[in-house]
């Protein structure tokens, strides 16, 4: 069986990873992923850094007109390292309801 | 570290809720500037049932149901970026949940025959407001709040204003167009 990845399973980085999972590769920016994990500005922002640091997250800051925009999306290797979580925690749960 | 099945299932859990809202808010993303487009339509048409001839009612909303269709697709394929995971078939649920409203509110005119062109005026909105509000318990909450808006703006307009009602009608397209800007702007 895989192993539990831990810089994923911490509560709000494992949300994080899933809403930029389901986006298939495309970026997204701040307040929208503020708006769909939850999360508050601190929160997020330093969560999105240990994300970044493990190479799980790539974030891009830009300009839309004069307004500052920070944008992030899954690497290839957070994909694959979000994937392999997925699996261990769905591993987890069938062998304790096969050992029941 | 190994985790527990508790654990495990609350992290699965956590998952579906998390991608699930992140769905429900592309979807207004998606729908704000087709309810922005369909107030605009509706506003035309009621306008048009105020001051146009009834025998150029029938025509004219023909015409701007399939100018609302047609917008409406043009925007659900801008909106959505190609690898975005929006659900797939989406010109097809659009084209044939219009097509079958569209039958469904023609059917029922020619079923009852309403005789007073209020009640003809007030039935698109309660439908729609009635669609709505279904779409909003079943998937996305906001829909249910507009849904109940337009309802309750149609009976309204259809109780207490009903001399005006194709003007009170257009006027409420304003609510449904903020509706729109409410649901694009999450």
């Amino acid at each position: 069986m895989a192993t539990s990845d831990d810089v994923i399973h911490q509560p709000l980085r494992l949300k994080i990873m899933a809403a930029l999972s389901a986006e298939k590769g495309q970026p997204l920016d701040f307040p929208r992923l503020k708006a769909i994990t939850q999360a508050t500005d601190g929160n997020l922002g330093s969560h999105l850094t240990t994300l970044e640091k493990a190479g799980y997250v790539a974030i891009e800051k830009d300009f839309v007109g004069k307004r500052p925009r920070t944008q992030a999306k899954l690497t290839p290797e957070g994909r694959k390292a979000f994937r392999a979580h997925v699996e261990y925690l769905r591993a987890v749960v069938e062998a304790a309801d096969e050992e029941a | 570290m190994a985790i527990t099945r508790t654990e495990a299932a609350a992290a699965l859990s956590a998952i579906e809720t998390t991608q699930r809202r992140g769905m429900t808010l592309r979807g207004y993303r998606l729908g704000g500037p087709i309810l922005m487009l369909w107030s605009l339509i509706w506003a035309t048409g009621y306008l048009t049932m105020g001051l146009a001839p009834p025998e150029l009612w029938l025509p004219v909303w023909l015409a701007l149901d399939v100018v609302g269709v047609a917008g409406a697709l043009v925007l659900a394929r801008a909106g959505k970026p190609a690898a975005a995971g929006a659900p797939p078939g989406m010109t097809w649920r659009l084209l044939g949940g219009s097509l079958s409203m569209m039958v469904f509110a023609l059917s029922v005119f020619w079923v009852m025959k309403p005789t007073d062109p209020a009640a003809a005026m007030a039935f698109p909105g309660l439908l729609i407001g009635v669609i709505y509000a279904v779409v909003g318990f079943w998937a996305a909450p906001r829909y249910a709040l507009i849904g109940g808006l337009m309802f309750g703006l149609t009976l309204v307009g259809y109780f207490l204003f009903q001399p005006w009602l194709p003007f009170w009608m257009a006027a409420a397209s304003g609510a449904l167009f903020l509706s729109g800007v409410w649901l694009w702007r999450r």
